[in-house]
């Protein structure tokens, strides 16, 4: 789903056109358009580059981790994985917003993982790396147009549920 | 529904891939419309009543439909046939806005001729209506625009017939 799915799927449920609003808004979108292409290109570009440098970056945080032990298999998989992601955020930055993401990526990624039996404070800090490596590739202001999606999954992953303290009875924190 | 860049990534993600050059370039003559297309929508929303009166005036008003026995005879069967005609017109916006007529299948186009053949609509003289509203619209939002449109009226021609 993109930005100009969006307004016209908001625009349909009233039964009227869009609003002039609406209309800037994918105006905007067709006019930073070029801009987005060349980001998205970059990452295509550098997809095997920023997981490697990722890969190395994540290894040294986290020595102890599936991917970092020896098999092959397990490396290539995390490495794969990793790979899908940036691609995944070419194409929301594309579309310009998040919804390939979530779409593709993210509803079910932490029970997938956890089925799988993927550590995800690991793969956390995997996805973390790699937005570090895309922000160091693409410069600040580019990397503007990414950073939210790396967050995004960040986000997906490490979101416990509602925070839950447990009171012992004593009153000091 | 999808428009011009899901349809590019989804055929992509299918793949496993990023989009190729074609597909880049789509993309790219997708955002070059963009002002074009959000123009034309603002034109057509602001006008949109006055575009279906003038189609029907240009197509059926003086026609046997409208007289007694025609489908178009009574006040109820008037209006029942442009509110469809806006309907038409709005969800051609949509497509035109989207550069995809998946929303027209979706949307409109299922089911429409057995809908409109169980109440005895005659096809005909909705494509003429529609056909009418094309050239309606064309001189309204201008040739270029109005190509554009017209795209999107024929496909909802096409699929009627």
């Amino acid at each position: 789903m993109s930005l100009v799915q969006q307004v016209i799927l908001n625009a349909d449920e009233e039964l009227r056109y869009p609003t002039p609003s609406e209309i800037r808004m994918i105006q905007n979108f067709c006019k930073t358009g070029e801009r987005r292409i060349r980001i998205a290109q970059t990452l295509a570009d550098h997809e095997k580059e920023l997981v490697e440098k990722g890969c190395i970056k994540f290894w040294k945080r986290c020595p102890v981790t599936p991917s970092n032990s020896g098999n092959p298999r397990k490396t290539a998989s995390c490495q794969r994985d990793q790979g899908w992601y940036i691609r995944l955020i070419a194409y929301c930055v594309l579309a310009g917003n998040e919804k390939p993401l979530t779409d593709i990526g993210t509803i079910g990624m932490k029970e997938m993982y956890i089925s799988l039996g993927i550590p995800l404070a690991n793969w956390v800090e995997a996805v973390r790396c790699l937005k570090e490596e895309a922000i160091a590739l693409l410069g600040e202001e580019d990397a503007v147009e990414v950073i939210p999606y790396f967050d995004l999954i960040i986000q997906t992953l490490a979101l416990p549920g509602a925070p839950y303290f447990v009171h012992n009875g004593t009153l000091e924190y | 529904m999808q428009d011009a860049i899901t349809s590019l990534i989804n055929a992509s993600d299918v793949q496993g891939r990023y989009l190729d050059n074609a597909g880049v370039e789509k993309l790219r003559a997708y955002f070059q419309s963009g002002e074009l297309r959000s123009r034309a929508a603002t034109t057509i929303s602001a006008n949109s009543s006055s575009i279906v009166t003038q189609a029907v005036a240009k197509s059926l008003m003086y026609t046997d439909i409208t007289a007694p026995g025609g489908n178009m005879y009574t006040c109820r069967r008037y209006a029942a046939c442009i509110r469809d005609l806006d309907y038409f017109l709005r969800y051609a916006t949509y497509a035109m806005l989207a550069g995809d007529p998946s929303i027209l299948d979706e949307r409109i186009l299922n089911g429409l001729r057995e809908t409109y053949n169980s109440l005895g609509v005659p096809i005909g003289g909705t494509i003429r209506a529609i056909q009418a509203m094309k050239e309606v619209t064309a001189d309204l939002v201008g040739a270029e625009a109005g190509k554009e449109m017209g795209v999107y009226f024929d496909y909802i021609c096409s699929g009627l017939s």
